[in-house]
């Protein structure tokens, strides 16, 4: 799978981004599905537009973004499921759980949609990153380090050519970050998948093959 | 767990909020428009059956009326002048509203009817008439006659025997006759005269509410007429018309216009049955109004459960869940509340039918007991616009979400 972006801006930032000089915004890049990228962005370069412009959530941008040669632009609502259940994951820097349901039921919701990961598995993941005894709290009840592990968890359990992710470590400690950086290798290496991440500062959470400047 | 788990997940975000109180009253709404709706069909339906005379009886009387050509101080003198021609049959046929039309053919010749001898005995002048057998409200298994035959099957008008009941019969101090009695007694009827005269016998074998006459079989009348009569052969002076609507204003001018004459009061009662037809239609149009209310409030009451799980919809489109898996599901939860006040809807109306039928049966109308064609017409045709509705407002509703 390729992600393509062809001239990418943001309209609402277009004023404030044309005046520097940026890795991304209105370049033309090729991503592979093998590779990890690094993308460092300071506050207020657009790092969580990016994100949600990649993931098809908003279109109010110039420039196109290809997912495999299809405009993601010109897709259906149901080729963007499609997308989004199978090729591309994410974490979002702002979780997006369902604050009435239990963890477990957050991870079910996601887990049963392709079965591709055991509920076993997924009950490991949970012990893995500290929250194996969380599973029937209820998400609003969860600090955001627990919130955290757990929707990085969810973008784990479905199959992924591409795995997003936007200041993923944000409420975690240095051991977790460990802890959770080393699962979602091990689960990218599995898919065979890229990874894209987008934090504030430079970071060695994976081996990027590339680092691109916001 | 799998499937399961996520139905009832999706149950828990989806549905959770529908308040109780407003699914029941958004039930009840559809409820009661679909029982209108149906309700309004039946009276429709029945009535049609009624005024078609379907149901064998000419239960409403009015489809039929016996014409004849009008008697007035010129036409007393002339001989003849009431005689119906072919060009009055043709005529009439272009007539506003005529469906049919069939000659009363009188017997021309002298007829006697004679009972018993003695003190009881009972002896009177009569005139007989036929009407094809398509315009025959009673048809009797004996009612036929050929060459030969002794015996005349009689139909008799309803209004005579009343008359001899209720008026003739207490003036004069003779016995009552029961429908039953007056078929059980026989007697007998002299044809012409001199040495032409022949006797036979007669049994009135029913009574008829159409046609105001003492009628025996066609192949009878075109007998004795040749027979008793040769130069009369086709002379008649009543017609029996079937009409869709006798009081159509253009048909009833068109009667009044040719000096043609009928039983005023058939035309009266059939302005009653416009005048109900005209409330049937109203209903129907209230009915259709109300089921659109009922239809209203609940797929309101769906944009509002919907319109509470907005976030809950966004978050699952985000996370992969496709819209059409979501409209799926959310469609799989309504129809059974949708289908289940239709199939309330559906028992009640079949109740008032059944009741409604019950209570007109003693009345002499019949009406079929059970939902007809038009009523399950009624029913898919609603389930269909129903499931339209939903499936339109559910998918409104996730596709404002992507």
């Amino acid at each position: 799978m390729q992600l393509k972006i062809e001239q990418l801006i943001p309209v609402p930032l277009r004023e404030k981004l044309n005046q520097k000089h940026s890795d991304v915004w209105l370049q033309n890049l090729l991503i592979e599905s093998t590779e990890y990228i690094g993308v460092q962005a300071p506050s207020g370069t657009g790092k969580t537009t990016l994100i949600h412009c990649l993931y098809g959530l908003r279109h109010d941008y110039d420039g196109a973004i290809f997912w495999d040669n299809k405009n993601l632009r010109n897709l259906s609502g149901e080729e963007i499921a499609e997308l989004r259940k199978g090729k591309a994951s994410v974490i979002f820097q702002d979780m997006r759980l369902f604050p009435d349901l239990t963890a477990w039921e957050n991870l079910e919701l996601k887990r049963t949609l392709t079965n591709t990961v055991s509920e076993k598995e997924a009950a490991e993941w949970m012990n893995r990153l500290g929250i194996g005894d969380k599973m029937m709290a209820l998400a609003y009840t969860l600090s955001y380090g627990e919130q955290q592990r757990l929707a990085i968890i969810r973008s784990l359990l479905q199959p992924f050519s591409f795995l997003l992710m936007d200041e993923p470590f944000s409420h975690l400690d240095h051991q977790n970050t460990i802890l959770a950086s080393q699962l979602i290798l091990e689960v990218v290496k599995k898919n065979n998948a890229g990874l894209l991440l987008a934090d504030l500062d430079e970071n060695e959470f994976f081996p990027y093959h590339k680092t691109y400047l916001l | 767990m799998s499937q399961n788990s996520q139905a009832g997940i999706l149950k828990k975000l989806l549905l959770r909020k529908k308040k109780s109180g407003r699914l029941v009253s958004a039930w009840i709404a559809l409820c009661i428009g679909c029982t209108l709706l149906l309700v309004s069909v039946i009276i429709w339906s029945c009535f049609q059956d009624l005024l078609s005379g379907k149901s064998g009886e000419d239960s409403l009387g009015a489809t039929f009326l016996t014409i004849s050509k009008k008697v007035d101080d010129a036409s007393m003198a002339q001989k003849g002048s009431t005689q119906i021609l072919s060009d009055d049959i043709a005529h009439i046929k272009t007539a506003p509203q005529v469906q049919d039309v069939g000659l009363l053919t009188p017997a021309n010749f002298k007829v006697a009817a004679s009972l018993g001898s003695g003190q009881m005995s009972f002896y009177t002048l009569l005139f007989l008439e036929s009407a094809p057998d398509r315009f025959m409200d009673k048809m009797p298994e004996t009612w036929k006659w050929q060459e030969g035959d002794n015996t005349i099957p009689i139909i008799l008008s309803r209004d005579f025997l009343n008359m001899y009941n209720y008026i003739f019969a207490p003036s004069q101090g003779l016995p009552l006759l029961s429908e039953q009695s007056v078929k059980a007694i026989g007697f007998k009827l002299t044809m012409g005269e001199g040495a032409n005269q022949v006797d036979y016998r007669a049994q009135v074998e029913g009574f008829s509410d159409r046609i105001s006459s003492v009628l025996v079989p066609q192949s009878f009348i075109d007998y004795g007429n040749q027979k008793f009569s040769p130069g009369s052969v086709g002379k008649a002076s009543r017609m029996i018309i079937k009409v869709g609507d006798p009081s159509d204003k253009n048909f009833i001018t068109f009667l009044e216009k040719n000096d043609y004459t009928t039983n005023a009061e058939q035309l009266r009662f059939s302005k009653m049955r416009s005048a109900v037809e005209v409330v049937s239609g109203a209903t129907g149009i209230l009915a259709l109004l109300l089921m659109a209310i009922g239809t209203l409030v609940f797929v309101l009451f769906i944009e509002l459960t919907m319109a509470q799980a907005q976030e809950s919809v966004r978050l699952l489109l985000q996370i992969g869940y496709s819209p059409k898996k979501l409209s799926r599901f959310l469609i799989s939860k309504y129809i059974p509340i949708m289908l289940s006040a239709l199939l309330a809807a559906l028992l009640i109306a079949s109740s008032f039918q059944f009741f409604a039928a019950q209570k007109l049966n003693s009345l002499q109308l019949k009406i079929n007991p059970f939902p007809g064609l038009y009523v399950w017409t009624a029913v898919i045709f609603s389930a269909i616009v129903l499931l339209l509705q939903i499936n339109q407002s559910i998918k409104k509703a996730i596709n404002n979400r992507i």
